[in-house]
């Protein structure tokens, strides 16, 4: 195998535009994202951010490309662990389709890099973030940090 | 060629034993699952998935390899039309404070065949609306997702 790839697909009782605002807005994301959030002006070409609470950025890219409500696709560079920093840049996907009273959403995120410690990190957390979306959407109260746990 | 794996993480503020309920109660899967989960739950049993309109015909069906109630469950994976070819499916279920991480692990699979593909689409819908169920108490439309 010559890259690494995270998938994930998750089903949500929402919209395609509330799911659009939550992934985009950096409140709501915030509130799910375990404190952390991501700042850009989603236009293709334009820069992204994630910060934590202190504003200490974690990883960054740029917009490839945007489609509300439909698809976002960015590039992703890690900035806080030196391994995976020094891999370079990942490319992360989010397609939005809805799907009657649902939206299935599809998030990827893959890399060239072979064994990727990068992929690794963030195939554990993916998990954690679209489950607490989740909730967060369907019942108005997101997911406590599962790493934070007594 | 080696066998293919899948795995499904999912977070659900629920309990252990809600979630072993919800995955092997047949009044509960068929809430979120459309079909019906049978078997007495012994180790060496027989388990299958029947369809709720139709419950002579069994969507999947298999052995009961692990139960340990509300942690680990393993079962061996079977086609009822093609019971030579068994793939196997385990659900590890751990208590986080107020949550429930809940891990699928599908092994055993014949690469590129019709079950890896099946049950890859599967997952994600089953487990989707489970967690739907348990967190707002209305699961998701299961069948209709299936059938798109």
């Amino acid at each position: 195998m010559s890259n690494s790839k995270f998938l994930y697909v998750t089903y949500i009782r929402t919209t395609a535009e509330k799911l659009w605002d939550a992934l985009t807005n950096k409140d709501l994301m915030k509130s799910y994202w375990f404190n952390m959030h991501q700042e850009s002006d989603w236009r293709a070409g334009s820069s992204w951010e994630m910060k934590d609470s202190k504003g200490e950025v974690w990883d960054s890219g740029t917009i490839l490309e945007s489609q509300r409500p439909h698809k976002l696709v960015i590039s992703w560079q890690h900035r806080h662990h030196a391994q995976a920093r020094a891999e370079g840049f990942s490319r992360m996907t989010y397609l939005i389709e809805t799907a009657g009273p649902l939206v299935k959403l599809t998030v990827s995120h893959e890399s060239d890099v072979e064994n990727s410690d990068l992929i690794a990190k963030v195939s554990s957390g993916w998990p954690m973030v679209l489950s607490s979306l989740k909730s967060l959407l369907e019942t108005g109260e997101a997911l406590p940090d599962p790493r934070k746990a007594a | 060629m080696s066998k293919a794996k899948q795995v499904y993480v999912t977070y659900i503020r629920s309990t252990p034993e809600k979630v072993w309920d919800a995955l092997t109660n047949p009044e509960m899967t068929r809430q979120y699952w459309g079909h019906s989960m049978v078997s007495d739950w012994k180790p060496g049993s027989a388990w299958s998935l029947r369809r709720i309109s139709d419950p002579n015909f069994s969507a999947a069906c298999g052995k009961v390899i692990e139960c340990t109630r509300p942690g680990r469950l393993v079962l061996s994976w079977s086609k009822p039309q093609d019971p030579s070819v068994v793939s196997r499916a385990s659900f590890d279920i751990e208590k986080i404070d107020d949550e429930v991480r809940l891990t699928v692990v599908h092994d055993e699979l014949e690469p590129e065949s019709e079950m890896l593909r099946g049950i890859s689409r599967g997952w994600p819908i089953v487990l989707s609306s489970l967690k739907s169920l348990l967190e707002t108490g209305r699961g998701l439309d299961s069948d209709k997702l299936f059938r798109r």
